[in-house]
């Protein structure tokens, strides 16, 4: 029979090594905890205090308020905002997993010339840094007449080497003999791709999409630069505009705040693991 | 010591030479352009062509205004790069009207070697508390991650507030006389944003290395247990051995993440105060789009890729050969 954990020296549950050592544990997470947290619940107490530069609410606010709201809902299109975010980040996802799949199934399962010095020249694309090809496809997007326009806003994002290397990855780990069988069908190279392999790909699809949409949703660079009159923003691009707009104001600045950070917090407490996930495969954040 | 015989054929493997038909007309010819043709097109035109159409910007002079450009040749380079920082007895690194370039890099400095360490030692220490069976072990490891949801241009404003004169900061610390006006002075800015990183990435760094913790097989404590050693040999003849692609991976990536920092500088204080927060990105940003100069601007992005280029390749490296895999 395995020994118990508690036979091993150094694992008793009492004793002044054990106490000490679960004080420092706890304090590690409740110090590192409080400092993640407050910056957040200044932000709600900010935007729900009448006058925030009046006096500072550090714990409670005593007379909680939702005026700054509809002020700001007065005075900016905060609704136009979150639709364009939605339409930004909702584009980019829907065209990034069409195009990763195929790539990624043709990169792991199909057998064609050039297909390795294609792939690294592909995946090598990651190393670029964003702001080398940012000016010149702001030049070309101008000529086309893009620039503060949807297109311009998603179509910079459609090429993902990130999400080619996820997927073939995962298409390397299905057997093969499942695409044989298929083939014995009768199902042609594109059947075999939609009807035997990508319904095995969900999840790795799942994980993509909420990663993707999430990291459109935050871009802040590009936004930025495309969009060239208030209609147009992005949340975070808007938030920016909001804070240079209404300087020192910052009740409304915090009540934009509580809206903009409000859906991502949302979604990630109701799909933590998918975000985890995406994050941990991603190995980069920007 | 062992002497490894190889065997020939598994040397020759690699070299075997097929018939050039056979190379060439591969099975899925037409099926993998096909599968392609959709990637092939956007991949060109927005980061094959765009790259070198950069390259060529940056030997030009190009006016946004008309979109006509001039042959310089070295000269957006040299404009650069001149004066070096070592002129005038390094006077240029702390005076940004002789030449912005260099101070921008030395903010970028400042803030990689200030960030990297501070969000890795930061993501490892909790990983290495929520890798024990503690209370509450998801309530904490969701609450550090709920930082890294957030765009950096939003944290910073949120930490604007929270650091501006009248802010949350300067209520707690003013009845100790430390209150300080954060944002506005030159020389606590750019430490305001590295703190500012720091808070978004500790959560990051964390799932990773709480990932490496997991691949760490359990026996291996044991055996060290069964050894008498205590929590700090453990954790340095255990832990940290197993550990090392793990944290090679995570420095790397906060390197190249932290030399292309753009969104927490802009929105924190606009690159200000007198320059204190203009780092590399911002510097190109504010050359190509508020000055118009788009040749000068991709001259110095093609420096910043060379710096980048560094630790981007060996990190593509550490992903092609399969080393990291989560």
């Amino acid at each position: 029979m395995a020994k118990s954990n508690y036979e091993y020296p150094g694992y008793e549950r009492s004793g002044l090594a054990y106490w000490s050592k679960t004080i420092v544990l706890y304090s590690v997470v409740t110090i590192a905890a409080l400092w993640t947290l407050a910056p957040f619940w200044w932000t709600i107490t900010t935007a729900v205090s009448k006058d925030p530069n009046a006096g500072l609410v550090l714990f409670f606010p005593e007379d909680a308020t939702l005026q700054q709201f509809f002020r700001l809902y007065e005075r900016v299109p905060i609704e136009r905002w979150f639709f364009n975010s939605f339409v930004f980040a909702g584009t980019v996802t829907l065209f990034n997993l069409v195009f990763d799949s195929l790539a990624g199934y043709a990169f792991a399962r199909l057998d064609f010339l050039g297909r390795e010095k294609l792939f690294l020249l592909f995946i090598g694309t990651m190393m670029i840094p964003g702001m080398v090809t940012l000016i010149p496809v702001f030049i070309l997007l101008s000529e086309l007449g893009w620039i503060n326009t949807y297109w311009g806003l998603v179509a910079p994002f459609i090429a993902n080497p990130f999400g080619i290397f996820l997927l073939r990855q995962h298409f390397l780990g299905l057997p093969e003999a499942l695409g044989e069988a298929g083939r014995l069908d009768g199902c042609n190279k594109f059947q075999v791709f939609y009807h035997i392999y990508l319904p095995l790909t969900k999840p790795a699809l799942a994980t993509l999409g909420i990663f993707t949409f999430m990291f459109t949703w935050n871009n802040f660079e590009w936004p930025l630069i495309i969009a060239t009159s208030e209609e147009m923003f992005t949340l975070p691009v808007a938030l920016f505009f909001v804070r240079g707009q209404f300087t020192n104001n910052w009740g409304l600045v915090m009540a934009a705040a509580v809206l903009i950070v409000l859906p991502p917090i949302v979604a990630f407490l109701s799909a933590q693991k998918h975000f985890i996930k995406g994050m941990t495969l991603s190995g980069f954040k920007g | 010591m062992s002497l490894k015989i190889e065997d020939p054929v598994e040397r020759l493997e690699g070299g075997v030479i097929t018939p050039l038909r056979e190379r060439v007309n591969r099975p899925d010819n037409v099926a993998g352009l096909l599968f392609l043709l959709p990637n092939l097109i956007v991949f060109s035109t927005f980061l094959f062509g765009p790259v070198l159409f950069a390259l060529w910007l940056s030997f030009n002079s190009w006016d946004s205004l008309t979109g006509e450009a001039e042959w310089v040749g070295l000269t957006n380079y040299v404009d650069v790069l001149t004066p070096l920082p070592w002129a005038e007895s390094w006077a240029v690194l702390n005076t940004p009207t002789v030449n912005l370039w260099w101070f921008a890099v030395k903010n970028t400095l400042t803030y990689v070697i200030g960030v990297v360490p501070l969000g890795i030692l930061g993501g490892l220490a909790v990983a290495l508390v929520l890798d024990k069976r503690i209370r509450f072990r998801k309530f904490y490891r969701a609450a550090f991650f709920m930082p890294v949801m957030l765009s950096g241009a939003v944290s910073a404003i949120i930490w604007r507030w929270i650091l501006s004169v009248e802010g949350v900061l300067n209520t707690i610390l003013e009845p100790v006389g430390l209150a300080h006006n954060w944002a506005g002075d030159p020389g606590t800015a750019l430490f305001s944003i590295m703190l500012i990183a720091a808070w978004g990435s500790i959560g990051f760094n964390m799932i990773i290395f709480l990932a490496g913790l997991q691949n760490i097989p359990r026996e291996l404590y044991e055996a060290a247990r069964i050894d008498g050693t205590n929590m700090w040999q453990r954790f340095r003849h255990v832990t940290w051995p197993n550990l090392q692609n793990t944290y090679f991976f995570v420095i790397v990536l906060s390197i190249i993440g932290s030399f292309q920092v753009f969104g927490i500088a802009i929105a924190f204080a606009d690159g200000g105060p007198y320059y204190a927060t203009t780092v590399i990105v911002v510097r190109i940003y504010q050359e190509a789009f508020q000055n118009g100069n788009m040749g000068f601007a991709s001259a110095m992005a093609f420096l910043l890729f060379a710096v980048v280029f560094v630790f981007s390749f060996y990190q593509y490296r550490l992903r092609g050969q399969g080393e990291v895999t989560y």
